[in-house]
Parts: structure tokens; sequence; C-alpha cells
């Protein structure tokens, strides 16, 4: 019997993984595993398999496996060992480190890949001991704010309450961006410890997963892993089971704001609300909650584990550890890139993203989703740090790197996102709410040849005003992709 | 419709609803119950659904227009999406929305005439690493050619 890996993430799927199960489900010899994915999509559907490597065994893939395939990957010829794939050698896994090993749902493998010691050992610290592990590792928040995460936690742990609420934000709304997605599909049982660890260090009893309506599977997943983790106990203590549920979104972009998120969560309009009060204070009903991305919390056991130190020993002064980017667009190898932070925005385009797709040429590149700023060539030597970019007033945001070629017409790509901030204005900010819509009124009236002089200094003009009078990101940055596009 | 029909609906409108009522009441929870239960929220539902939860009726509504997922018609049998997210935008998702518009005859937002079916777009799948993106109920496609849509689609026939 030979067993062989084939993940069952999403995007595997959608390259035709389900195709070659569905093909090999009779195939005599063969027992097939689903796993995570390692995230380097420009491979899938990968198949691996262990193969014999010096006094071991280690793990071979085939790429861009058809069904046909099936007997040479069953004599073992022509696979890679999977630590000779460059793009996966390179990086720095420590929140993916077991990402295309592990099956998503089973409680043994988690165990059996370092699952479950960081909440071994917070269960054993005071709640302000892991709050200053946290302290320690200067984990800054991977959603896009980058809000020290020690200190969110501190606020919500000092702040008296009869009870006190942990969230993750599922709902990744950046385009470009699907790690929080893969953490479901592939690795929730870290979530879960993460939160749980959170729930430990603010004295929470109850907890919120938000998730994209986008994402069912990634929602069908997280839900079955809470499912076990209930029945086998990871949920209990202080005598107690930690209450944890997952509620679905209904596509609106702006709740992935952690206030109108909580808004959504409490079954209102998604419109954001005024900060002070901070959710870490006042949030969900009122209580103290901390809302903190999905990566995030997943980046908090390996903290506990490993300590802070540890984590802080990577990356740079002000951005510590390791970041999380995803390559997508007209990139020739698209994928899910882990590395510390500090090398330059040309590095990873070259080093992981392997230069642009065949055919194409390059024209920009955005990083940090739909309200990110673009660079053209000459700008990439920029380094991949939070000051940095804000320096350059860029964003990291969620790490999202999309890639443009010659085809993309800049003027109908800063139309698109301005009516993407039109649709998705929650309403609440005059300059955002009109602004948008009167923005994306001069490109479509640039765009049908009636521009006017003055047209580009409005644009930019409406820009100002929307950046300093919103309440919120979205209207605050909307302006960045639109005018560096241009 | 029939007056025997609607009280049908109206039946199960209410055995949906009474799975609903919670403490606080959740407006957003009650209508995604609904829309799962018959495919959309019909705008003649909110009264009920704001008596059962104890809220006004313009509540309800403000809720039920405010999410793009929530629909206020019936959708036809299939749901076809195109992805317009910045990676599948920048892997020339207009093609593949072009040749889709071409093949079923309408345009988005609409449904085809013998009713089988609507053609929506979605911002994001979290498929950028295999895009561009096209999904048809819960089936999703990665890496799709405006050549391919035909054959595609006709497998939905």
């Amino acid at each position: 019997m030979t067993r062989l890996y084939l993940s069952d993430d999403t995007s595997a799927r959608a390259a035709g993984a389900d195709r070659l199960a569905r093909a090999w489900a009779d195939a005599p010899g063969v027992e097939l595993v689903r796993t995570s994915s390692r995230g380097a999509f420009f491979l899938e559907p990968m198949v691996e398999r262990e193969m014999p490597a010096g006094s071991g065994m280690q793990r071979a893939a085939w790429s861009n496996v058809r069904a046909v395939d099936l007997p040479r990957i069953l004599a073992g010829s022509d696979g890679t060992p999977v630590s000779q794939i460059p793009f996966l050698a390179q990086q720095t896994r420590v929140t993916f480190a077991n990402f295309g090993v592990t099956q998503p749902l089973s409680p043994g493998d988690y165990v059996a890949h370092e699952g479950g010691r960081g909440l071994d050992r917070a269960r054993g610290l005071s709640p302000e001991g892991i709050i200053a592990e946290l302290k320690g590792s200067g984990l800054r928040g991977r959603g896009g704010a980058a809000f020290p995460v020690w200190a969110k936690w501190e606020a919500a742990r000092t702040t008296a309450a009869d009870r006190k609420y942990v969230v993750a934000n599922a709902d990744e709304g950046d385009a470009g961006t699907y790690c929080d997605r893969m953490i479901l599909e592939g690795e929730p049982y870290r979530l879960i410890e993460g939160m749980l660890i959170c729930a430990l260090a603010i004295g929470a009893d109850t907890g919120y997963i938000y998730c994209r309506q986008e994402y069912p599977a990634a929602a069908r997943t997280i839900q079955a892993a809470i499912e076990e983790a209930e029945q086998s106990g990871m949920l209990d203590f202080k005598g107690a089971r930690f209450q944890l549920d997952v509620l679905i979104g209904a596509g609106a972009y702006v709740c992935g704001e952690e206030t109108a998120l909580l808004e959504s969560l409490e079954g209102q309009r998604g419109v954001v609300r005024a900060k002070p009060p901070y959710p870490a204070v006042s949030g969900l009903y009122g209580r103290p909650t901390v809302v903190s991305n999905v990566l995030t919390f997943a980046t908090v056991p390996s903290i506990l584990t490993r300590g802070g130190n540890w984590y802080a020993s990577m990356g740079t002064e002000r951005s510590r550890g390791t970041v999380v980017l995803q390559l997508g667009g007209r990139v020739k190898q698209p994928g899910l890139v882990e590395i510390p932070f500090g090398a330059t925005l040309e590095e990873v385009l070259d080093r992981f993203g392997g230069g642009m797709a065949p055919g194409a040429r390059f024209k920009a590149v955005q990083v940090g989703g739909p309200l990110g700023s673009l660079f053209p060539a000459s700008q990439l030597g920029i380094r991949i740090s939070y000051d940095a970019f804000a320096e350059a007033g860029a964003i990291l945001g969620h790490g999202g790197i999309v890639i443009y070629d010659e085809e993309t017409d800049m003027v109908e790509l800063a139309r698109h996102f301005m009516a993407f901030t039109a649709d998705e204005s929650c309403g609440k900010c005059t300059p955002c709410r009109i602004g948008s819509v009167r923005g994306r009124e001069i490109l479509e009236r640039i765009q049908a040849g009636h521009g006017q002089p003055g047209d580009l200094e409005l644009l930019a003009d409406l820009g100002d005003t929307m950046k300093t009078a919103s309440l919120c990101a979205l209207g605050g940055r909307a302006p960045y992709p639109v005018l560096t596009a241009i | 419709m029939t007056k025997r029909s609607s009280l049908n609906l109206n039946l199960d409108l209410n055995l949906v609803l009474e799975r609903c009522r919670t403490d606080p009441p959740n407006v957003l929870r009650t209508l995604l119950a609904v829309q799962e239960a018959f495919g959309y929220v019909a705008p003649s539902a909110v009264p009920e659904i704001a008596r059962t939860l104890g809220v006004t009726e313009a509540d309800v509504a403000g809720v039920l227009s405010y999410y793009p997922e929530l629909r206020m018609t019936q959708p036809g049998r299939h749901l076809v999406r195109i992805c317009m997210g910045e990676s599948c935008f920048a892997n020339h998702c207009d093609r593949l929305l072009t040749a889709v518009r071409s093949y079923l005859g309408v345009d988005l937002g609409h449904t085809t005439p013998d009713w089988k079916f609507t053609l929506d777009r979605i911002h994001c799948l979290g498929n950028c690493g295999v895009g561009p993106t096209v999904l048809v109920d819960e089936d999703i496609y990665g890496r799709v050619n405006p050549a391919d849509i035909s054959s595609l689609l006709d497998t939905y026939r």
C-alpha cells in the first residue's frame, strides 16, 4: 500500500485535486490522505509520498498532477524532494510549518507536531505572564492595523466586566489574501489554541469566529474542529467549558474592520463605530473584547511554546518575527510565502514569485489589498516592514501582493478601486460615501474621453478630504490605490 | 400564487423563525436562516420577522438592504458568480465576464429567461493563487479561460 498525500484546500481543489481523488478512488495499492496545502499554488494539484533518503525517509512531490500520472508516482520516478523546491526551501515557516504535512482535522497529527504545547505552557502562567511573553515577541496585529497585540490584550485584561469575549476576525476581505482561509481549512486547531491562550490572558469565557460567507469550506472545517475540541476537552478550563461559536458574514467588506464586525456579530448593519472606546474596553455588547485577525491568533501558540524572545529574534527593529505574504495576479509562482520581515519587495517577487507569468510583462504591483498602494518597477527596493511602508504612505495590510501586467489598463483599475469603495462604504462618513462615487464618476468620464483639465487635481483634492475625514481605513485609504495607479 | 401555497410558506417561515428567537435578538442571523430555507428573503416577510424578533420593520429592512449576500428576489436554479477580486482582476477576469454574459445572454444581477442561471459577481473567494475564479453554486473553478466557459456551464444544463 502506498500512501499518497493530496491537499483538500479550496485552491488545491480549484486546481483539480478532487478530480484526482475521484479518478484514483478505486486505484489498487493507493491510500490517499488529504492534507492541508503547502501553499505553493503554482504547483497544485501536488501529490507527495515518502521516499527513502539516506538513513531515513523524506517527502517527494509531483506537481501539476493529472490522473494519468499515477503509475509514475507509484513507481517513484521523477519526484522532487520537497526540501529541494526553492519556493518552499527558502522560506522560514513558523506559523505555516505543518502545512502540506498534517491532516487538518486530526488531533493526533496536531499534537504530534507541537500542537497544544503553547496552551499547556499558558495554563501554567499567570495572565500577566502570558502577556509578558506576547510583549517580548513584539507581535503586531496581522490583519492590517499592526497594533501591538500585547497592548490590546492588556487593555482587555485590566478592564473589569461581568464577561469578556475573544473574537477571531475571519472575514479576510482583502482580495489577494488567503492565509486565513488556509489556516481555517488547514490547521483549525491552531486558531483555537491561540484564541484560548488569549482567553486565559484576559479572562474571557466566550469566543466567536466571524467567518466570511465566501469561505464555506473554511467555515465547515473550523466548525468541525470546534466540535472535536469540545469532545476532547481542549475547550475545558477553570472547571468550565469555553464557549466557541462560528458566525457567518454576509458579503460586506467593511465587516473586516473590527468595530463593523462587532456590529455585524450583534446582528446589525455592519457600520463602523467611533473609537474610543476601543473594543478591548467596550466591544461586543459593550464588554471587553479582543478582536484579532486569524493569522494573529495562529501566531500566538509558537510564541508561548518557544518564547517571545525567540520570535523577536527574527525580523526588523519594529517589525518582529515573520511576515506571511500571499502572491497573486500575473506572477509566475503564486503562493504563500512566510519569511522574516526585512526582505525587499524586489527580492520577494524574484526569489519567490519567479518573475512574471509566461508572456506577461510587469506593469505594477499592489501590496496590502484593494486599499493598498501600487508600486512601479522603479520602487521595488522598498523593505517589507510596517515602518518602511508607512513612511512611503503605503501599507502591508494582510500581506497580499498582486502583480498587474501591461494588459491591465490603469484608469480602469483606478475606477475599479473607487467603485469598490463606493459599493462597500458603510455610509457613515460623507467623504467616503459620496467622495467615492464622485471619484468613480470622474474616472468614468475620463474613460469616456471627456476628461477635463483639473480632473486629476480634483481627484487628489477629493482624496485629501477622504484621507483626513474618514472614521476607518476604507475611506482613509481609498485614495491611495487610485492615485498610485494613475 | 394560490392562497393555499402562500399559507404553507407562512407556516414554514414561522418554523424557521421559531429557531431564531434569541436574547438579545440577532437580525442578521435570522435573515441568513430565512435565506437558507427559502433561497432569498421576501420583503413581504419583513413584518413577520420584525414581530417575532421584537424589533421594528425598519431594523429588519435596514439589515436586509445592507448586506450584498442577502437576496430579496428568488435566484435562478444555478448561481454563477465571477470573482472580481484584485488577483482575479489582474488575471483578466473581465474576459471571463464577457464570455459568461455572451453565453448566458444576461448581464450581472440578472437571471436567464428559463430561470436556470443567475449571473452575479463576488469579491474574493480566497482562490487568488489559482485564479481567475468562477463559482457555480458551491463548485469552485480555478485557472478558468474564457474558452472554457461554455463547457463549464454546459454541465449544469
